[in-house]
């Protein structure tokens, strides 16, 4: 029996890495997926190389409009959502403090934050009770990496956001969980010199960066029944690294 | 593909409650289980339960003889481990005021004693790129005021799977704790003597969950077959709390 069979998922930001692994493993559980990317070509390549039961939404979840026009397809062609998974999400790193501009901070908290939030609100009319949110955080809320501040920051904000949602969607029975990847090897670390890659393997108690598929084997643990005394919390996989 | 096909897994505790469901789930997804238990006449029963590919071992993680007997009948019958789940506790609602030093010593010799003694013993047989999961509590990081002993043994667990994920990463097998919340078990039943104090429990534990109400025993399970199987592969050193929300607001 798969663990998904006849679920209607979302999942944002999934045109590659993490969100990507999870679209094709939750397909392969027997769900229908809508995926959404900022650009169209990633978004068209992503929808091919999932296959079938999905569909792609062009979005950037910074926008109100364009969370509307998502929330707005998916109930005309499936009419309700039952395992919700934002994803999206950006960062630039190397931004200490002292250069941080506005703009960087407004970018990256209207994607990670305020998209999170909205993504949530307008979905809230189609999810069904019991049905599971997942956020993606970031082992970075609770650690210092050098230039991350602006990024850590919003990635508590999710952390946080599960809690208050978590209480406020428990009429509902609807879970709200978060999945905090450690150094995971998307196209996030692309151009990263080797040395400094090599850096971040040893650092991790596994001494790897983790997998886009592991990180999707955890969402299908918590989009699935398999976590249904599960909310609130905060799912690490990370090699270990947050952890000792 | 079953999760856990031709695995060899030791679960302590396996004769009732979290350890039951998780010993049944184990098998059904291919695994050989040992189970442990003080109980002979409970153990058999927990066996006729899980119906086959099982071996029962009486044994109190406390008596550091019983583990070593364990382990040996385990490398005689299967030569390896895949996956130690330490899961055998003892609890005993007591405040800190009435608190014996044989409550005391029993809680920690059980919990922190005989799980640390657990892990440590099966090493030699546990197989490089295992998985070890500790059972913890919720109760590890709150303040209950009938579990100051119980809390703080369960404290200890969550602090020693990030001792062991640092200490066994070259051989690469992977610590994680699981930490319910209030389950339905026997356990509760034991705990609080008549069936109105019981209820009473049931009640309270199920208003202060977020959830509304307690878990089950194979809700755990699922949550320990998860860390227990390559799904979790790349998460060592970290807890899953199962508490319908309680530790988590």
């Amino acid at each position: 029996m798969k663990k998904l069979e006849n679920k209607v998922a979302v999942i944002t930001g999934a045109t590659s890495g993490l969100a990507l692994a999870t679209a094709q493993l939750f397909v392969a559980e027997g769900a229908y997926v809508f995926i959404t990317g900022r650009r169209k070509k990633e978004l068209d390549e992503a929808v091919e190389t999932i296959g079938h039961n999905v569909t792609g939404v062009q979005a950037d979840s910074g926008k109100l409009e364009d969370l509307d026009r998502l929330i707005d397809t998916v109930e005309k062609v499936k009419g309700r959502i039952d395992v919700l998974y934002v994803s999206a999400g950006i960062g630039d790193f190397g931004v200490p403090i002292g250069t941080v501009t506005e703009e960087v901070y407004q970018r990256t908290f209207d994607v990670n934050v305020k998209g999170t939030i909205f993504t949530v609100q307008k979905a809230l009319p189609l999810l069904t009770d019991g049905g599971s949110i997942i956020m993606t955080g970031s082992i970075a809320g609770v650690k210092g990496f050098p230039g991350m501040g602006v990024y850590s920051a919003s990635k508590a904000a999710i952390r946080s956001l599960a809690r208050t949602w978590t209480v406020d969607l428990q009429a509902r029975k609807i879970r709200v969980n978060v999945i905090a990847p450690g150094h995971t090897d998307t196209n996030v670390f692309a151009g990263f010199p080797q040395e400094v890659l090599d850096g971040l393997a040893k650092s991790v108690p596994l001494a790897r960066m983790g997998k886009p598929e592991e990180i999707a084997k955890a969402a299908l643990f918590l989009a699935s029944d398999d976590s249904s005394y599960i909310t609130g919390t905060e799912l690490v996989v990370d090699g270990g690294v947050a952890q000792i | 593909m079953k999760k856990l096909a031709n695995k060899v897994a030791v679960i302590t505790g396996g004769s009732s409650g979290i350890g039951l469901a998780t010993a049944k789930k184990f098998v059904d997804e291919g695994a050989y289980v040992f189970i442990t238990g003080r109980r002979q006449a409970e153990l058999e029963k927990a066996a006729k339960e899980i119906g086959s590919n099982v071996t029962t071992v009486q044994g109190d993680i406390a008596n550091l003889d019983d583990l070593d007997h364990l382990y040996t009948v385990i490398k005689k019958e299967k030569g390896h481990l895949d996956i130690v789940v330490a899961n055998a506790a003892f609890v005993e609602a007591i405040p800190t005021a009435a608190v014996t030093p044989e409550h005391f010593d029993k809680t920690f010799n059980t919990n922190a004693k005989g799980s640390f003694f657990t892990v440590q013993k099966a090493l030699p047989i546990l197989v490089d790129g295992g998985s070890i999961v500790v059972v913890s509590s919720g109760a590890h990081q709150k303040g209950i005021a009938i579990y100051p002993t119980y809390s703080a043994t369960k404290a200890a667990e969550r602090s020693y799977v990030r001792t062991w994920a640092v200490d066994l990463m070259p051989r690469k097998i992977r610590v994680n704790t699981v930490s319910p919340g209030p389950i339905e078990t026997p356990i509760i039943d034991l705990q609080f003597g008549t069936k109105e104090n019981s209820d009473a429990m049931r009640k309270t534990f199920s208003e202060m969950t977020p959830m509304g109400r307690m878990g089950e025993a194979d809700e755990v399970a699922n949550a320990i077959l998860f860390l227990a199987s390559s799904d979790s592969s790349f998460t060592t050193g970290a807890d899953i709390p199962v508490d319908g929300g309680i530790t988590q607001l």
